[in-house]
């Protein structure tokens, strides 16, 4: 057996299983000794890849090297023995096993079906914070728990969409900050950038959770639905989260008879008056000014 | 009236139209920019209510006035709801405030009918106009066209819009004129129709102004009326191939306050809804036609879904042989959808396909199994009879419409 020492990145992954493909190494040979791993207690056989390499290295599709490298950003025990193993039958003309209907390709696809979702759960649920214009530091900020390592890789949206304003994303495990011009990425996260994500001064959420109360709709009560599109895990950093069994025991409380919010139920309503037979419809004057 | 009381009234008042899509749009960024908003094609789902309907865009109405009196509609004249009305300006600061957030991915605005159809068209646009130039917003904008509209108003809306709509609101004219008597037929066509040249002459133009790149859509109201759903299926399909629609939106009648005696009150049909949808996704993915999916009069199966229904009424084209027929014939193979479809192609290029690769690939392996042939694979059921079959595959009565 032998074990593959690497920083954990997927840079040095490539470069060392480069190294292993050119030596004939094949994966039940390889244990693979990422994320800082100090080495076990069967460590000691000896490494046969110190020499020059034994062929040229092999060729691969551009294609396999981007779906290993979003694999990778799947968070498991032994992340690297599986994209070892698919690069290997590729290298060796087995193209079958990139292929989701394959036994290996299957796992590799299923790590990256997961990665996807965990991207999109990243654009989706991060909630920004604004601070007051007056402090120094970034002018949004947020806290996220994403389930894979995706935050480096997939941060660039935001800097699309929020234009100059800079924001910063704190993680338990790493962080990232837009200065306006400049995307900065930390692992571990600093302190300091968690301590700010975590604390927002923002008082200004008030409207936002009116809105969600008011744009449910309490006769289509359905709570599975929900759950399968917002995962329960995110409800506790979303400003929203807390609402959710509220509305939802409020609708089996009532409101799910004819589907209005209770908090416009509680208003006078105001039917208007508009005489028909007088007026056709589209010219007819019930303009009312703007309420300020 | 305190803004946030505006807000409760007005989404409250715009959440009955079903549509949330922020996709289709154009790729636009503002990396390195003044102003805000980006646009990927792909659509974003920022939260979902307790309904599982998703929070793509800030819904509301400028005003729940209205003039107009449509017995389905909470906001009817006639209708004791309380009222309000946004200033543009407002709608601007909410919109910017929920984008910065993160909570949408744009604005989706409608209204009541005031003053005229005109009036109210320009002051949707007004909205738009503000968000795009004053404030350099490129995120989505869905403005909803009011029928009646001159077609210049509704070439200007686009000019803002990523997408527009103009609601059917009822399969049939005869509903139309029985639940709603200021609305006609005709004009909803006409718009439809000023949307789709708009579209046609931005694409043939090369320097014309951009219209409405996500193209329109349109939505039916299911249930308020006693339409069934093969006229629904039908005038779905009409409409898809005469305007080039993105999509029709089936929102089933929910129940409201203070209802008239013209419409149902009872608990929304969600699982009839859920299957027009299946439907429509076999027409627009699949290549089925309306009339595949329902022969005659009458209403989609509740208890299996439409692609099952169609292959137990069409045996003849099964068992389908994996490792020779055409993907497209795959794809119409029950529990097998348009990807697996692709991926048992690729996949057979490099082998045969066997019957473990439906397993790994996710398959609904007990829908699929009377109507496949692999190579380790025949189905015991191929000659068992339709209805036997359906009594096996259908399934438990949800309970989708709990009150």
């Amino acid at each position: 057996m032998h074990s593959a020492h690497f920083d954990g990145s997927f840079a040095g992954w490539r470069e060392a299983a480069r190294t292993l493909l050119c030596h004939g190494l094949a994966p039940h040979q390889v244990n693979w000794r990422g994320d800082g791993d100090s080495g076990g207690l069967f460590d000691q056989a000896p490494s046969p890849v110190n020499t020059q390499p034994a062929a040229e290295p092999p060729r691969i599709p551009r294609q396999l090297l981007e779906l290993l490298q979003s694999a990778a950003c799947f968070r498991v025990e032994d992340r690297w023995s599986l994209l070892y193993r698919v690069l290997w039958r590729v290298a060796q003309g087995d193209r079958a096993a990139m292929l989701p209907g394959d036994i290996d390709g299957s796992q590799l696809h299923k790590r990256l079906k997961a990665v996807r979702r965990e991207v999109h759960h990243l654009h989706a649920f991060v909630r920004f914070h604004p601070r007051p214009e007056t402090v120094e530091g970034p002018q949004l900020v947020a806290w996220h728990e994403p389930a894979h390592d995706i935050l480096h890789s997939a941060s660039e949206h935001f800097a699309e969409r929020l234009g100059r304003s800079t924001w910063l994303i704190a993680t338990p495990d790493d962080g990232i900050y837009w200065d306006g011009r400049h995307l900065h990425y930390q692992r571990p996260c600093p302190d300091e950038w968690q301590r700010l994500a975590q604390t927002p001064e923002d008082d200004g959420q008030a409207l936002w959770l009116a809105y969600y109360g008011s744009t449910f709709n309490p006769a289509r009560l359905n709570r599975s639905a929900l759950e399968n599109s917002l995962p329960v895990r995110f409800w506790k950093n979303l400003p929203e989260g807390p609402l959710i069994p509220q509305l939802m025991s409020q609708a089996r409380a009532g409101a799910q008879r004819d589907g209005q919010a209770t908090a416009v139920a509680q208003q006078a309503g105001k039917s208007i008056r508009y005489n028909v037979a007088k007026k056709p419809p589209i010219s007819g004057n019930a303009d009312p000014a703007p309420h300020h | 009236m305190q803004l946030i009381e505006k807000l409760t009234v007005l989404a409250d008042a715009a959440k009955y139209d079903a549509s949330c899509a922020s996709s289709g749009a154009p790729t636009r960024s503002s990396k390195g920019k003044s102003g805000i908003g980006s646009t990927s094609g792909m659509g974003i789902c920022h939260s979902f209510t307790p309904d599982g309907r998703c929070v793509a865009l800030l819904k509301i109405l400028l005003t729940n006035f209205c003039l107009y009196d449509c017995q389905y509609c909470v906001n009817r004249r006639s209708s004791d709801v309380p009222r309000a009305r946004f200033t543009p300006e407002e709608v601007v600061t909410l919109t910017i405030d929920f984008y910065k957030r993160n909570c949408i991915s744009g604005l989706f605005l409608s209204s009541g009918i005031i003053r005229s159809a005109d009036y109210t068209m320009e002051q949707l646009i007004r909205v738009a106009k503000l968000l795009r130039e004053e404030h350099e917003f490129r995120g989505y904008i869905h403005l909803k066209t009011i029928p009646d509209a001159d077609p210049l108003l509704i070439a200007e809306a686009g000019r803002y819009a990523d997408r527009l709509s103009v609601n059917i609101e009822l399969p049939t004219e005869a509903s139309l004129i029985r639940l709603a008597p200021e609305k006609q037929l005709r004009t909803i066509k006409q718009a439809m129709h000023s949307i789709h040249l708009g579209e046609s002459e931005a694409r043939v133009e090369v320097r014309a102004p951009r219209f409405a790149p996500a193209g329109q859509s349109t939505q039916m109201i299911i249930g308020a009326d006693a339409t069934d759903d093969s006229t629904i299926l039908h005038t779905a399909a009409s409409l898809y191939d005469n305007y080039r629609l993105r999509r029709v939106y089936y929102s089933a009648f929910s129940p409201i306050p203070q209802s008239p005696n013209t419409v149902p009150f009872e608990a929304p049909p969600l699982l009839r809804e859920h299957r027009l949808y299946q439907a429509d996704f076999l027409m627009r993915g699949y290549g089925f036609e309306a009339s595949e999916l329902l022969s005659g009069p009458g209403n989609l199966a509740l208890d299996i879904d439409p692609k099952l229904a169609w292959a137990l009424n069409n045996r003849e084209h099964f068992p389908v042989d994996l490792n020779r027929a055409e993907p497209a014939m795959i794809a119409r193979v029950p529990g097998i959808g348009v990807l697996s479809a692709k991926r048992l192609v690729a996949l057979r290029r490099q082998r045969r396909i066997r019957f473990e690769d439906l397993t790994r690939l996710r398959c609904a392996l007990e829908k699929a199994k009377p109507f496949i042939v692999t190579q380790d694979y025949r189905p015991v059921q191929a000659s068992r009879e339709s209805l036997l079959l359906r009594q096996q595959l259908s399934e438990a009565p949800a309970q989708m419409a709990l009150w």
